[in-house]
């Protein structure tokens, strides 16, 4: 029993021994007697020079600056040619790990230098912890961090990687303008939805930013709204698979979501219509689930889609009567605009509303079929209109034909009676 | 009528009273139309364009609003002079319909036509007068019911369900165009266009049109005048 344990401390005690006899790991102090020196650069085989310079403070300083050179540098002696690369997985192993399943690991893997390792984001001698706000892991220099190579026009086209503007319309919008105009932490900044260590295109199912992850990955700071939202018809769809059902970010948009009080928002009252007929005005769709249709021109035709188009915005768009993350079909008892409920609906701005609020259609569809007495009158009208247009035609026809004709027989051409 | 206007041979047809009734309905039915067709085919660029010279839809709809209650007021003032003032109630037993007027109506295709020889007698009033007067009444009232209909919404739905108010909306804007299209095309042909007034009858400035014009047009009424010494 005595017999492994005696080895090891053999070779414990050979190795404390043998090592300084050797001499050559160095400690800080004599690292520091070369990489000291703001002076020490290192010409490359191409012809670029590299400083050698550590700040020594900032090292001390990062989160790892209790430790000493050679536990990252484990080959380091003093002097020393080039050294191995750093290898962080060897304590970080987890990060390492789903780094190498992201777009900027695999990339990495195959040697292309654009893409960032570990010290691309964390930097090197200097890294601090996240919640350090020297950190460039910190949430409120994240955005920073990323845009150094996300806003690199060449990188950008190298990769087919959005470009500015997307980059630029986070900037301004909510979230953005939370963290760096207002320097609210809890704001969305990059991480929050694409990841960190395992950035992967949205296209993938596996990404966070993926279409059937977005409610999910909102809901981490939205969580009421993602409530509301599970049970909403578009919310039963989408975890049903349908591909079509909306996520949040096909109502609310992705880098540009603003408040909905901004005027450029694509849930602003104004824009609602808009954003809603996206899909509801499409046939297929129509088609397809069964829903009703003209939803958007027979609105935009009633005197609240008229108002919301001038500017009126007090006046009801979509979401008023329909509701918004809890939008339900009207055929559910549930629903804000079934039968039953539209009356206590319509009395949100008409405190008045009574029962017959609900007779009748509230996207009136002129045809037979949907609005036969509004058709007929309509009809009524543009037929007595057209005759009576016709008429007068007829009427100043045959008046210039009775003057035309007792002119010929009898020179002037009499009277026609006028009024 | 005074002696100056016996004179120059001036017959009285419009009392001030009436001109500016007139006027009045003139500026007010042009303002409703602008405003109200706007609002109608808001999805034209000239109606917008017009939408927006009003000062938005909000503003649009106050001065359609308020040219619509000078103008119900109008019309109810109109209705007590007509039934029970001195000067009104003549003047509507004057525009009631008769049969003659039916007969008179036939009796003008057939003198355009060539089978008869005289064209219809009126008095102060011919059929396309009274046509035109009570169209305008009937017109008024029914836009105006409408309209209050939907400018007080939720009361009228405490009695009217949804779908009656759908009605009134097209009853309302189609009454609308009716109007405008009958003042346009009927009433300014026969009181510019048309051969015995041709540029202008000048009754609605002046008041006044020739006693040769009455004699012409309406000699019956000419003929009750000189009756009365008033010729």
């Amino acid at each position: 029993m005595m017999r492994p344990f005696l080895a090891a401390a053999l070779a414990a005690a050979a190795l404390f021994f043998t090592v300084p006899a050797v001499a050559a790991t160095p400690g800080v102090g004599e690292c520091m007697e070369c990489h000291g020196d703001k002076t020490n650069e290192m010409t490359l085989p191409n012809g670029t020079t590299v400083s050698l310079f550590v700040d020594m403070q900032a090292y001390r300083s990062s989160v790892h600056g209790g430790s000493s050179c050679t536990t990252c540098h484990a080959d380091a002696k003093a002097p020393h040619e080039k050294l191995k690369k750093v290898s962080c997985g060897k304590c970080h192993g987890d990060a390492e790990k789903s780094y190498a399943g992201s777009s900027h690991g695999k990339l990495h893997a195959k040697g292309i230098t654009d893409v960032p390792g570990c010290d691309g984001c964390h930097g090197r001698h200097d890294i601090r912890k996240p919640k350090d706000p020297a950190a460039r892991t910190f949430r409120l220099n994240i955005v920073a961090t990323c845009l150094r190579c996300h806003k690199d026009r060449a990188i950008e086209q190298k990769y087919n990687l959005p470009d500015q503007k997307v980059m630029a319309a986070y900037e301004q919008s909510v979230h953005g303008m939370a963290s760096k105009k207002s320097g609210l932490t809890g704001s969305a900044v990059c991480v929050d939805c694409h990841g960190n260590h395992s950035i992967l295109p949205g296209d993938l199912p596996r990404s966070a930013t993926h279409r059937q992850n977005i409610p999910k990955m909102c809901g981490k700071c939205h969580p009421g709204i993602l409530e509301q939202y599970d049970k909403s018809v578009h919310g039963k769809g989408m975890r049903g698979g349908i591909a079509e059902s909306p996520v949040c970010t096909d109502c609310h948009g992705e880098h540009t979501i603003a408040k909905i009080h901004d005027p450029s928002s694509s849930v602003s009252s104004r824009n609602i219509p808009k954003t809603c007929s996206g899909c509801h005005d499409k046939e297929a769709i129509s088609t397809r689930y069964a829903l009703p249709k003209k939803r958007f021109s027979s609105y935009m035709d009633s005197f609240h889609g008229i108002a919301v188009e001038y500017g009126m915005t007090k006046a009801a768009n979509c979401s008023s009567c329909h509701g918004v993350h809890d939008i339900l079909p009207a055929a559910d008892p549930a629903s804000s605009v079934n039968k039953a409920n539209l009356p206590k609906t319509c009395g949100k701005c008409h405190p008045n509303a009574g029962p017959n609020f609900a007779k009748g259609d509230v996207h009136v569809e002129v045809s037979p079929k949907k609005a036969m007495g509004v058709f007929a009158v309509r009809l009524f009208y543009t037929i007595f209109i057209s005759a009576l247009v016709m008429l007068f035609v007829l009427h100043l026809g045959l008046e210039l034909y009775g003057r035309w004709n007792r002119r010929k027989e009898n020179g002037p051409g009499g009277k026609e009676g006028q009024s | 009528m005074s002696s100056a206007d016996l004179a120059a041979g001036k017959v009285i047809r419009m009392s001030l009273l009436f001109r500016l009734q007139h006027l009045l309905l003139t500026v007010l039915l042009l303002v409703l139309a602008v405003t109200g067709f706007a609002l109608m085919y808001h999805e034209n660029s000239l109606a917008q364009w017009i939408i927006r010279l009003e000062g938005g839809i909000h503003n649009r709809g106050i001065v359609h609003r308020v040219a619509a209650v000078i103008l119900m007021a109008s019309l109810a003032y109109h209705i007590f002079y007509m039934l029970f003032s001195r000067e009104g109630k003549p003047e509507l037993r004057q525009f009631y319909l008769t049969k003659r007027d039916f007969d008179d109506v036939l009796l003008s295709l057939r003198y355009n036509l060539g089978t008869a020889k005289e064209y219809p007698r009126f008095g102060r009033y011919g059929f396309k007068e009274k046509f035109q007067y009570w169209g305008t009444s009937v017109g008024i009232v029914l836009i105006s019911i409408t309209g209050i209909m939907l400018w007080a919404e939720e009361f009228s739905m405490l009695f009217f369900p949804k779908f009656i108010l759908d009605l009134a909306l097209v009853i309302h804007g189609y009454q609308g165009l009716m109007g405008f299209v009958l003042l346009f095309l009927w009433h300014l042909y026969n009181v510019h266009l048309h051969p015995s007034v041709f540029p202008m009858n000048p009754s609605w400035i002046t008041g006044k049109v020739s006693a040769e014009w009455l004699l012409e047009e309406h000699p019956l009424e000419y003929e009750k005048l000189k009756e009365e010494g008033l010729l």
